[in-house]
């Protein structure tokens, strides 16, 4: 049972330590878009031109 | 390779004008667009490689405005006006909150995305998708302010210079801290919940003393952070409204959770008697979460309407030595020299020193019919300019203007909005005095019957006679129903309005511009038989050729012929006609009597507003113009008669075409040449007759009789005084809408009536059982904050049928991909 004096206290700073994660996602705005992100799982395409090609089409007009 | 042949736009989806030929690969298939600023976007989104966006988006894209060159111009000139960068971050880099025309789903916030985190100095983009707000962190030393606009402009969305986003930035930071409180609430609890099961289980099973004392502390240490931090919003709350002396529904909460956790903290020390950390710390969690989801629905609602009370021109043409300059218009300063041209409203207040032009100034005074202003008369903000491009003089800019007029529009628009308190204000006290009263009359006679029992029934009785759940009850709905409108194409400005349109039995519409689309298109061309020469084709081209050198609103109904000819010599006679030499011939086109002179009487002409054109050797066509009726008219008619609603057309047009649409659409009652005040009082006698009455317009002529009416409904397009006064707001082109409206309201009422039902019945049946002392103190705190939870579900259930819809929208465009 003394195990608990020490687990407890542990539980706690973990706790302290997810608060300030949870605290910094939400100030850093990670949960200002849900709508969008779940999309991009979707959208995002593994083939993109490569860099190159693009800088050129760029360049044309 | 197959080509769409449906004759729409791929990328926007409108009609292709018969001459545009322009077509590009996207996907391995050929793709028709109806104009080069709809290419230049299709062909950007190509290279970049986000063409997912064509396969995924759930709305088709917005037409690519014409002047966009001159605006992506007009945003270089505020390239180094700091004060519009954003806020400094303190790695140097910027938050720009650019609030964006055209986002319309989650495929468009992911193209903005994907193309903006690739373009230089751009190190974060995030898109609200319900509210069109873009936020940019971006580092000015690295790219420029035009170039985000331009990359905006790109993709074919058009941004806002960032003025409005203050209040959006001081929202944000609400919403933030409202979801940090329920994120150390929600933590708080979980943990707190550990250890209450471990007394509950100590009680039963037995416990050392040691270990109870140690859990209890633990309980302690967890709950202190949730109750000062996030449950101070109840008690600031309770305190204002106490200083105030309107107490509101904080009190009690605010009671229930101090007297709790002090009583507990009391026993604790005394080590004797229960805690009740736990339920105060559920009780806050809940609550929070209740409040937060009410908050960001609320929120959402605001950022709508904020979009819509953009009534004064965001830009400016100044005059200098060299020329002019674009310019945003909160930098004119007296003595400007402004040019404005014909169609766009005047910047500031001024006078005009060259040119006479009519104005509309609806806006200030409600008066449909343009005024003519002369060198040397004054003009108000606002107010449009509409037949001369002109120039002005400021006399009173930015907020000196007279802009009073459009505060108290925008001020009365806002104050109709749904208000966020769900109880009649009158209850509000009532309701907290009888809770106190219980409270104490519960505590004193369990203080006379069994003292120790007196304290756990009283917190009962204020915990659970929280009305949050009824206070929640309609706000939640209004809330969700905004959202699900807005989905379907609809703002709605006016929570009673959702409830005043189940009670619509009458439905009175404007004609042009609202039953139809307010622009004219050929009906049929009568060729003359006694010229076998022409034919149909060569007419309609020889017609169009003439009318592009024309302004008049009737020449854009030959638009669709243009190209094939080339007019020469063209004069313009107000009010009659064109001539000019096409192909060698001099041509007359217009109104019966300039084409055919005194001839007009013999050919049976009538001034019927058919156009006749006549080479030299007499009259060869009559094109008969119809305002088209605007997509989804004969089913939005046809519903509403089929579920009994009387139909009439109030309409400022000549008898003929009035009488032509009704029959069209099958509505028995109609009245023509009605100006506003007549309007008005064709609404008026309806309503003394018992009925209540939906109004559907657009003109700025119909804004009176819109707001006269019990329930009113504008279309896309229409005035923004009209919109300023309607209850509904149709965002998209079909009339589609106003039977959605119905629907979405029908559904929202019987939302509202559950919940209600709901709440009320659970407050009234655990209140005795609070009273008796049979309910413990944390039963009462998790049945409150699931009754309410269970009201907040409830009305989400609106929103979500929404998805369930625009899925099913979605489903054409999937199709036509795979074909």
């Amino acid at each position: 049972m003394n195990m608990l004096y020490v687990l407890i206290p542990l539980a706690l700073v973990l706790l302290a330590v997810a608060a300030w994660a949870l605290l910094w996602a939400i100030r850093s705005g990670q949960f200002d878009d849900l709508d969008s992100q779940g999309w991009s799982v979707v959208l995002d395409d593994d083939q993109k031109p490569p860099a190159e090609q693009l800088e050129a089409e760029e360049e044309k007009p | 390779m197959t080509e769409t042949t449906d004759g729409t736009c791929f990328h926007c989806g409108e009609t292709i004008p018969g001459d545009t030929e322009l077509v590009l690969e996207i996907g391995g298939q050929m793709r028709a667009v109806c104009c080069s600023g709809c290419l230049a976007v299709a062909r950007l989104i190509h290279h970049s490689g986000l063409e997912n966006y064509y396969r995924f988006r759930q709305r088709l894209g917005s037409r690519i405005r014409p002047d966009v060159a001159a605006r992506q111009e007009a945003w270089k000139t505020v390239d180094d006006r700091m004060s519009l960068w954003g806020t400094l971050r303190a790695d140097g880099d910027r938050d720009l909150l650019l609030q964006t025309e055209g986002i319309r789903c989650a495929a468009c916030a992911w193209l903005i995305r994907s193309h903006l985190e690739r373009s230089r100095g751009v190190r974060a983009v995030q898109v609200d998708t319900a509210t069109g707000f873009t936020r940019i962190t971006w580092n000015p030393a690295q790219t420029r302010l035009s170039e985000i606009a331009a990359a905006l402009f790109g993709l074919g969305y058009t941004p806002h210079l960032p003025i409005a986003s203050e209040e959006e930035e001081g929202r944000r930071t609400v919403r933030h801290d409202s979801l940090k409180r329920v994120g150390v609430a929600g933590l708080g609890m979980m943990q707190g919940m550990m250890y209450a099961v471990g007394l509950y289980a100590g009680d039963a099973l037995g416990i050392s003393s040691a270990a109870k004392g140690f859990l209890t502390w633990v309980s302690l240490i967890v709950a202190l952070p949730v109750l000062l931090y996030s449950g101070r919003p109840f008690f600031t709350g309770a305190w204002n409204g106490l200083r105030n002396s309107r107490p509101g529904m904080d009190l009690p909460v605010a009671l229930a959770v101090a007297l709790a956790f002090s009583a507990s903290c009391v026993n604790f020390f005394r080590s004797q008697g229960e805690v009740w950390f736990d339920s105060v710390v559920m009780f806050i969690f809940f609550l929070s979460l209740g409040r937060h989801f009410e908050l960001v629905l609320r929120h959402r609602n605001l950022q709508a309407g904020s979009a819509l009370a953009r009534l004064m021109p965001e830009w400016a043409q100044r005059l200098s030595h060299s020329g002019s300059e674009t310019v945003p218009a909160a930098d004119l300063a007296l003595g400007d020299r402004v040019r404005v041209a014909i169609g766009e409203p005047f910047p500031a207040d001024g006078a005009l020193i060259s040119g006479t032009t009519e104005v509309n100034e609806a806006l200030l005074t409600g008066e449909s019919q343009p005024r003519l202003r002369r060198q040397g008369d004054s003009v108000v903000a606002g107010t449009v300019n509409l037949s001369q491009p002109v120039e002005m003089e400021v006399t009173a800019a930015g907020n000196e203007a007279t802009v009073s007029a459009l505060g108290r529009l925008l001020l009365t628009a806002q104050a109709r909005r749904p208000d966020a308190q769900g109880m009649p204000s009158w209850l509000v006290p009532v309701f907290i005095i009888a809770v106190l009263v219980a409270a104490s009359g519960t505590w004193w006679y369990w203080h006379l019957a069994q003292p120790e029992r007196a304290f756990p029934a009283m917190l009962a009785v204020l915990v659970a006679s929280c009305p949050c759940a009824l206070s929640l009850a309609l706000p939640a709905v209004y809330s969700a129903t905004c959202q699900r409108l807005m989905k379907a194409g609809i703002l709605l400005t006016r929570a009673d309005a959702l409830h005043d349109l189940l009670r619509v039995d009458t439905v009175v519409f404007d004609k042009t511009g609202t039953l139809t689309r307010g622009y004219p298109e050929i009906q049929r061309v009568r060729l003359n038989t006694d010229r076998p020469e022409v034919d149909q084709e060569a007419v309609l081209r020889i017609a169009a050729s003439l009318e592009a050198h024309s302004a008049h609103p009737l020449a854009r109904a030959f638009s669709a012929g243009m190209g094939g000819a080339h007019a020469r010599d063209v004069v313009v006679v107000p009010g009659s006609g064109l001539t000019g030499n096409v192909g060698g011939k001099i041509w007359r086109i217009g109104n019966p009597r300039f084409v055919l002179g005194d001839d007009a009487a013999g050919q049976g002409a009538v001034e019927n507003g058919a156009i006749w054109l006549a080479d030299e050797k007499g009259w060869c066509a009559v094109f008969e113009l119809t305002d088209a009726l605007r997509q989804g008219s004969r089913n939005a008619v046809r519903q509403l008669s089929s579920t009994g609603r009387d139909i009439h057309i109030c309409s400022g047009d000549a008898e003929q075409p009035v009488a032509a649409i009704a029959g069209l659409l099958g509505i028995g009652s109609w009245q023509s040449r009605l100006g506003a005040d007549e309007k008005l009082q064709v609404i008026r006698a309806l309503q003394q007759e018992g009925c209540t009455v939906l109004m559907i317009g657009d003109g700025v002529n119909d804004g009176p009789v819109l707001a006269a009416a019990d329930v009113s409904m504008t279309v896309k397009g229409a005035a923004e005084l009209a919109n300023s006064t309607a209850d509904f707001i149709l965002t998209t082109d079909s009339l589609a809408g106003v039977t959605q409206a119905f629907a979405i309201a029908r559904q929202a009422t019987r939302l509202v009536r559950q919940n209600l039902v709901w709440a009320l019945v659970y407050n009234a049946g655990v209140m005795p059982l609070a009273m008796s002392g049979t309910l413990k103190p944390w039963m009462a705190a998790l049945g409150m904050s699931l009754s309410s939870l269970l009201v907040v579900l409830n009305a989400a259930r609106i929103s979500r049928r929404a998805d369930e819809s625009s899925r099913h929208c979605a489903l054409p465009g999937a199709q036509t991909q795979h074909s």
